[in-house]
């Protein structure tokens, strides 16, 4: 009987354990932007190219979150007067940054490169990004989790160099 | 697909050392701290190998050797890999992944050049040394070797740039840091299958020779003997 309760005993503390990791891993994911963006409003209905805010995509490795210059372009003075709008303009008048928080991250040891990719590669942005023009808030979790099985499955797929020195560094 | 190869000339090396720096600063090599390098843990990417001092000063001339990675065509480290974390690309460059490296070192212990480097700790770099960061080369962590890869960023880079261009890859646009920044042009680089390239003409004068090309490693660095 007493083999039988420690037995349990061990079960539920490995239960236990693993919501623990589960939570503080969840925990440290969890973020709020600073403003509820719509790329639905911007992308969908008013058809503003991607590379009109994120202007790295052909130029450089990095795409690149807009910085307050690129949104006071349009922003410098309030436009519609929505909350969020004013949130903007807040920023853009005070020529402070918004603190974006970003959700893809490529590995320190990983090249991958924007130009190469859209440029070169003439590949849509929604393979890896979904169907961003339908979003009305800023997305949560990565659309195309960056695994290394994803590219290698997309490289297979188009007959791209699968060369370990062309991706890793 | 070229073949990538290197020559260097000892009659024009001066051993100023500015390649050493260079390479170390391209490729954020790490700066070990005072202990380990005496214990001989250095780490170098390209190392000048002085041999000795020849005359009288003022009229003093040092015989030094600056020996990066010798690419070999058969080189001996890819054979003893067992994780394939160094192999030799189509173009005959021998790279390293560093995420893929479990460092057991059998490579450097069947490097006859020894030029494989092991980051044995992970130390904190000076402050001055923040601003030299490139971003195009990944920091190696602890317990993994590395070595020189011919700059492999750059052939990135350059291959990239003259996609853009609609052209091909021209002689001059991929060159690896020490080459670009040797004050007496002592290195020359080049495509080694290109018969018009300077470093094949340079491969076919009567001082070019290789490191211990006995043991039949086919180093494509090779040297061009310095003669009084």
């Amino acid at each position: 009987m007493k083999k039988y309760l420690m037995l349990v005993a061990i079960a539920v503390g490995f239960l236990a354990g693993i919501v623990l990791v589960n939570y503080l891993v969840g925990r440290r994911e969890s973020f709020v932007q600073p403003i509820d963006f719509s790329h639905a409003v911007h992308a969908g209905k008013y058809k503003i190219p991607c590379m009109a805010c994120h202007q790295g995509v052909m130029m450089r490795a990095s795409a690149g979150i807009p910085n307050i210059e690129v949104c006071g372009a349009c922003h410098s003075t309030p436009m519609k007067k929505t909350p969020q709008e004013l949130l903007v303009y807040k920023y853009v008048s005070q020529h402070k940054q918004i603190p974006w928080y970003s959700i893809y991250h490529v590995p320190d040891y990983v090249y991958f490169s924007h130009r190469r990719h859209v440029l070169l590669g003439k590949l849509d942005c929604k393979l890896c990004h979904g169907d961003m023009a339908a979003l009305t808030s800023p997305p949560k979790t990565q659309f195309l989790q960056i695994k290394m099985q994803n590219c290698w499955n997309c490289h297979v797929k188009h007959g791209v160099t699968t060369d370990c020195s062309h991706c890793h560094r | 697909m070229p073949k990538y190869g290197m020559m260097i000339d000892l009659n024009k090396c001066t051993s100023c050392q500015a390649c050493v720096t260079a390479c170390k600063l391209e490729n954020n090599v790490q700066i070990v701290s005072e202990d380990d390098a005496q214990n001989g843990r250095a780490m170098f990417w390209m190392k000048m190998l002085t041999l000795e001092f020849d005359g009288d000063y003022p009229n003093i001339r040092p015989k030094a050797l600056p020996r990066n990675c010798m690419q070999c065509d058969e080189p001996s480290c890819i054979k003893v890999c067992p994780v394939r974390a160094t192999y030799k690309r189509p173009d005959g460059i021998v790279a390293q992944i560093y995420p893929q490296c479990i460092g057991c070192r059998y490579c450097m212990a069947n490097c006859p050049y020894t030029v494989k480097v092991f980051n044995w700790d992970r130390q904190a770099q000076p402050v001055q040394m923040e601003k030299t960061y490139d971003p195009d080369v990944s920091v190696r962590p602890k317990g993994v070797v590395e070595k020189c890869t011919f700059c492999i960023q750059r052939l990135q880079k350059a291959s990239e740039k003259a996609a853009v261009e609609h052209r091909k890859l021209e002689p001059g646009d991929y060159v690896p840091a020490c080459v670009e920044v040797c004050p007496v042009d002592a290195i020359t680089f080049g495509d080694l299958d290109d018969p018009k390239s300077e470093v094949t003409k340079a491969s076919r004068d009567y001082r070019a020779f290789g490191l211990l090309e006995e043991l039949g490693t086919v180093p494509k660095v090779r040297y061009l003997n310095a003669i009084e």
